[in-house]
């Protein structure tokens, strides 16, 4: 190179913005050019002030508590504002028409398949008298009752049927006698006639209306209330289903659920969320049946809610939940029944408000080489709701929630149009006229293979309670052994398990770059079955550990600290925090620098740095101790001569382990040579 | 507090975050907690704006994590702190905010406030704190006034010690293009930075 560099070329080669081939002809040229190189200086120190805004730069414990807590808020729904988006309108627009064309054609299927309301079973007719002393009779006993309560009058149900029946050339002798059996007083609607009137639309070209006449069929279908919403036989015939009848807002006879058989919960701790699953007998009654549920000061999710019955599963549909208008914290199931009688049925929805947490209590031999570690679980209940002999389960595991049960508890009615929110293996949530949220099979699926359904003990109260383990997928389930209650605002403690003579290592660990200048206690054991552990990952919770002071067994605190969920055959430190008994000090004995580089103007361009420190323990404590000893040297280029043995823990750092005895002193000493500048070319990296 | 032997990759702990798993997503931020808010800081010019922009950088990994395709975590991470911080400068830029406690000419061309700050070595005497604290925020104001881009590409080579080709991976560009914004901050820099 025959010109003397230009500014950029002195730029690039000092910050090797240039292939090698050209930084080697920059430095050719730098090495016989005072002139370059004076310049190069010149800019060197120019660009050395860079270094005066390396200032250490660290995160406070509150900015990444803010960042945490801004993570854990749920992401707020996005609006697309369908003016900006035209397009989207369109689709919409779209897919509506699409969505109607299909239920046309479903409705024209669905017409000839009312097997449900004209099937056979139904032929026996339901009189009046036999609707209305049960209804009765089970008020008292809080059971649900039937619902069908026809609203016109026997006169215009028999006119109607028979218009409807002569304008199609359909009419048998033994419809209206049907008919007119089931009025009973007051504003009933004749709802079996009105399913007669869909079966025979549906009907219209084959002979099914007239069968469906000629059997008698009396489902009972309520009518609207007030005896208004009687529609004229033309319309009816367009319609897809048997109506069902339609829940009026507020003076209509219903009765809450009766009281519980039987209660499970199953509380998950990494989300305030619990399934309750619970058994209730109902009294039904053939025919159309309305259950209402009522969950005001609760945490209950009204779209989670979910009805299914355990026996009579082929002759009892569960057709809709509605929240009726103007009521609030009140939904009602609308059930059809081929049989009368009581039926066991399972109601199963997601509450918030229920909690537990674990921890455990450590104590150490006196040897500190063993140690006796007991797991309790604390269940608390602040839902809203008492739960009485509840058969309760814990699970351990991350659950991925797309909305807070307490804020869907807590919105304002309506609940809104079904939300699939994918939790829980894929459960969908349902608002409005449809319920289940979760399906028989999806909870079968969670909890299948697991041999988790089990018949309620009430009797094992005063026995210490065990609780049992099973694995469950990516979760952990423990059983909670028999039942127990768990009033509204109330805590309760239970033991999961108790461990003696786990062995366990008690080591010191220094390392100023992490505790500056405090030796930190840690006990270190394994969830296996060497330590007699491992049976089943342990939950996070607080542990606090106790040492035994003296041979009566009286107890000192050691320390305690927050554990992590540990997986079976995992290894734990538990950090208790800073020794009072075992110090470690180490002090800089020696400085220098050699090995000096100078570059073509005679500047210093590299050079080592010798350090040689000596660190002196002191174990005040009774016992032997290990200790373990990071030193880091904040550059990759170092070597390190001792006699200690040591370990090279990172590119950065090295690491000793050393024993002391009881009321003992010992030291160390190390000399550490680090490379800078183009010394780190010299620098050979040890095997 | 539970240690586990080896030390988990940046990739299990993302991945374990996507799982609902807060704690990993607790452990990334605070691995490269350090690091991101010294680029931030750097960046802004100021410590606490940077603030922000950490926040805003966190969330942002927070809720894309499922974008995350690899391999280098620190990259994307890195990739995403830029956006924030340029944007932020941007809007910065448009508010127009002048610290009431610099003198007039103190904001930088980009509009951004750099507010001064003093270093506390405890070795030096008052006369020689005075001046390095001159000199530091002369270097603060220089960096502070390059174009965003030029600046991200200093702050990340140069002060982050991330290769050209990282840089190039985080800024999305080529490492020639990389090149040409580091030699464009240097050269003004040059022009702007005091002499020791």
């Amino acid at each position: 190179m025959e010109h003397h560099l230009t500014e950029r070329e002195l730029i690039e080669y000092r910050f090797r913005l240039i292939s090698d081939e050209q930084a080697e002809a920059a430095a050719e040229h730098l090495a016989g050019c005072d002139e370059c190189r004076s310049r190069l200086e010149q800019l060197s120190r120019k660009f050395a002030s860079l270094d005066l805004l390396r200032e250490d730069v660290q995160v406070s414990q509150e900015l990444i508590s803010q960042v945490l807590e801004q993570a854990a808020k749920p992401a707020p729904a996005k609006v697309v504002p369908f003016i900006r988006r035209p397009w989207v309108g369109a689709i919409a627009a779209v897919l509506l028409v699409g969505f109607a064309v299909l239920i046309g054609s479903l409705t024209q299927e669905q017409l000839a398949k009312q097997e449900f309301a004209s099937g056979p079973e139904l032929q026996q007719t339901t009189s009046s008298d036999q609707l209305r002393p049960q209804m009765e009779a089970d008020k008292g006993k809080e059971a649900m009752v039937v619902a069908s309560k026809p609203s016109a009058s026997s006169e215009e149900v028999k006119s109607l049927v028979e218009a409807e029946a002569s304008s199609k050339g359909l009419m048998t002798a033994k419809e209206p006698a049907a008919v007119v059996q089931m009025q009973p007083a007051g504003d009933l609607a004749p709802a079996e006639v009105r399913t007669d009137m869909y079966a025979m639309a549906a009907s219209k070209d084959d002979s099914r209306a007239n069968e469906s006449l000629r059997r008698g069929i009396t489902a009972g279908v309520a009518g609207p209330a007030g005896g208004t919403g009687f529609q004229p036989v033309e319309n009816m015939a367009r319609m897809a289903m048997p109506q069902p009848p339609f829940a009026p807002a507020s003076a209509i006879e219903l009765v809450t659920l009766p009281r519980r058989e039987s209660v499970q919960l199953t509380i998950y701790n990494s989300a305030d969320l619990t399934l309750v699953r619970e058994r209730r007998n109902l009294t039904l009654k053939k025919g159309w049946n309305w259950l209402q549920l009522m969950w005001a000061n609760t945490l209950i999710d009204p779209t989670s809610l979910s009805l299914e019955p355990l026996e009579q599963k082929d002759k009892i549909d569960i057709q809709q939940l509605v929240f009726p208008a103007r009521l609030r914290e009140l939904g009602r199931w609308l059930i059809r029944s081929e049989i009368s009688g009581q039926v066991p049925f399972e109601i199963t929805y997601f509450t918030s408000g229920l909690s537990w947490r674990a921890f455990y209590m450590g104590t150490l031999s006196q040897d500190e080489k063993a140690m006796k570690l007991e797991g309790y679980v604390v269940v608390g209940n602040n839902s809203g709701e008492d739960y009485e002999n509840a058969q309760t389960r814990l699970i351990v595991g991350q659950v991925h929630l797309l909305d807070q049960i307490r804020e869907l508890a807590q919105r304002q009615y309506p609940y809104g149009s079904p939300v699939p929110t994918g939790r829980l293996g894929g459960a969908a949530g349902f608002g409005g006229a449809r319920s289940p949220v979760i399906t028989n099979s999806t909870y079968t699926q969670w909890w299948s293979g697991a041999g988790l359904r089990r018949t309620l003990d009430t009797e094992s109260l005063e026995e210490a309670k065990e609780i049992r383990k099973e694995g469950l997928s990516e979760y952990f389930l423990y059983t909670i052994e028999g039942t127990e209650t768990i009033p509204n605002e109330w805590g309760k403690r239970l033991l999961s398990f108790e461990t003696e003579d786990i062995a366990v290592e008690s080591l010191y660990k220094y390392d100023e770059e992490r505790w500056s200048d405090q030796t930190i206690r840690f006990v270190k054991f394994a969830n296996d079955k060497k330590h007699n552990l491992g049976l089943t990952p342990i939950p996070d919770g607080d542990v606090k550990i106790y040492g035994r002071a003296d041979e009566q067994g009286r107890l000192s605190y050691v320390g305690g600290t927050s554990v992590k969920y540990i997986p079976v055959d995992e290894e734990v430190e538990l950090n208790l925090g800073p020794a009072r008994l075992v110090k470690v000090e180490p002090k800089l004995m020696d400085f220098k620098t050699e090995s000096h580089v100078f570059d073509n103007n005679g500047n210093v361009a590299g050079w080592d740095e010798i350090r040689t420190y000596k660190i002196e323990m002191t174990n005040t404590a009774a016992l032997p101790i290990e200790i373990e000893i990071t030193r880091g040297f904040s550059t990759a280029y170092w070597t390190l001569q001792t006699n200690i043995p040591y370990e090279k823990y990172d590119v950065t750092h090295a690491r000793f382990k050393q024993e002391l005895e009881p009321a003992s002193k010992r030291a160390l000493e190390y000399t550490v040579r680090t490379y800078h500048g183009l010394r780190e070319q010299a620098f050979t990296p040890e095997p | 507090m539970a240690q586990p032997r080896m030390e988990k990759t940046d990739q299990s702990l993302l991945d374990a975050h996507r799982q609902g798993d807060s704690a990993a997503f607790g452990e990334l931020v605070r691995r490269y907690g350090d690091s991101v808010l010294g680029y931030l800081v750097r960046m802004s010019g100021s410590r606490e704006r940077a603030e922000d922009l950490f926040q805003e950088t966190f969330k942002r990994v927070h809720e894309k994590s499922h974008t995350f395709r690899g391999p280098q975590f620190k990259g994307w991470l890195f990739k995403i702190a830029t956006r924030v911080a340029v944007d932020g400068v941007r809007k910065n830029k448009q508010m127009k905010t002048i610290s009431l406690n610099q003198q007039t000419d103190c904001a930088g061309q980009d509009g951004s406030e750099i507010a001064a700050m003093v270093a506390s070595d405890n070795s030096c005497n008052p006369s020689e704190q005075a001046v390095k604290a001159e000199r530091t925020e002369q270097v603060r104001q220089a960096v502070g006034a390059l174009p965003a881009r030029q600046r991200a590409t200093l702050v990340l080579a140069y002060y982050q010690q991330l290769s050209y080709r990282e840089v190039a991976a985080v800024l999305c560009c080529s490492e020639g293009t990389v090149k040409t914004q580091m030699y464009r901050a240097l050269k003004t820099l040059a022009q702007r930075l005091p002499e020791i």
